[in-house]
């Protein structure tokens, strides 16, 4: 990404923090409807999903071939499940994934 | 000028601050592995240190830094960060009433100050004390907790990804956290429909042009998770 484009990203992510956090306590009439209020409770899950789900699939544009990352976020959300601890979660999908990469190469 | 209009308020901020101290050193943790990804992701030093002080946000930081990389539109980076941010909105609808009183730049600031876990430790003291004496100065003492051991991870985050080859993989890390963040969400039911339609589509879709894959799942996923939300309700009403 060209520099000019990384500070504006910058510039753009500070406003995202700004509006979401404080837009409901500056507009203190606004009130988005019921149906809106649910869709703003599964938005942010669904975004992350949308992006974690394709991380862990594609490397360089195209599949990645051994799955090293599949399989980390695999052992990732077991461990997380069974510790609920984040610590253990990254540690156990690192493991996987460094274990795997120099398994396999 | 006194800092505290009391003392009592100055004990509230140091009580606000002691009680999210147990989560400081995951909130310190969090930090350190957004700056390492943040560095890994080809940001240079001064971006990175700008965006953790600026930005102050792990998991829009997290989900920028892929599309970063890839050379996205600025306007989808931005788009993303602030879908991700929408359940601040949720947190702001509900400290709105105890934010009432306040002149507007408090409420721009403590907004902007607004995080996961501070949220959850304010409003578990609001519902057992109910409207208790200096709640702000207590909000803003968890508030003062959290950013310090935030950016001092990041930034410690940063400098150690000098040291970090770059074949270990450490922005795998990024997104496990986010995984991590994802995860916890999905104990309700729509909320994991939704994310695995979201994740599904977004696969699929990985080869549209910027990114647009990421917009059409995460759509997806919202519609999903609402169809399976009402359907979820009536039954157990029914």
């Amino acid at each position: 990404m060209p520099e000019f484009d990384l500070w504006l990203s910058i510039i753009g992510l500070t406003f995202a923090t700004i509006a979401a956090r404080a837009g409901m306590l500056v507009f203190r009439r606004m009130s988005p409807g019921a149906t809106v209020e649910r869709a703003l409770r599964y938005a942010p899950a669904c975004a992350l999903a949308a992006i974690v789900g394709p991380e862990l699939v594609f490397s360089h544009g195209a599949v990645e071939p051994d799955h090293l990352k599949l399989w980390a976020g695999a052992a990732a959300t077991l461990c997380f499940v069974l510790t609920r601890n984040l610590f253990a979660t990254l540690a156990a999908g690192m493991a996987m994934f460094t274990a795997l990469r120099l398994w396999l190469t | 000028m006194k800092f505290w209009s009391s003392e009592a308020a100055a004990a509230q901020f140091g009580r606000g601050f002691a009680d999210l101290m147990p989560a400081a050193a995951g909130v310190a943790a969090w930090g350190l592995v957004t700056g390492v990804a943040m560095m890994q992701s080809g940001l240079g030093m001064l971006p990175a240190v700008v965006m953790t002080l600026l930005v102050y946000a792990g998991s829009a930081q997290l989900a920028a830094l892929p599309l970063i990389a890839s050379g996205s539109p600025v306007s989808l980076v931005v788009l993303t960060a602030l879908v991700v941010n929408l359940r601040f909105v949720i947190y702001a609808l509900a400290l709105r009433r105890d934010m009432e009183g306040l002149n507007l730049a408090r409420r721009l600031w403590y907004g902007y100050l607004i995080g996961d876990i501070g949220f959850v430790i304010y409003m578990t003291r609001r519902e057992r004390d109910g409207e208790f004496a200096h709640r702000h100065e207590y909000y803003l003492g968890g508030a003062a907790c959290n950013w310090l051991f935030w950016q001092v991870g990041s930034l410690m985050g940063i400098v150690a990804a000098n040291w970090v080859p770059l074949d270990w993989g450490l922005e795998l890390a990024g997104t496990l956290a986010l995984l991590g963040l994802l995860v916890p969400m999905c104990a309700q039911r729509p909320v994991l429909a939704g994310s695995l339609g979201a994740a599904a589509v977004a696969i699929a879709a990985h080869g549209l042009p910027m990114r647009l894959g990421l917009v059409a799942g995460t759509i997806a996923g919202v519609v999903i998770a609402m169809a399976v939300g009402a359907n979820f309700n009536r039954g157990t009403r029914a």
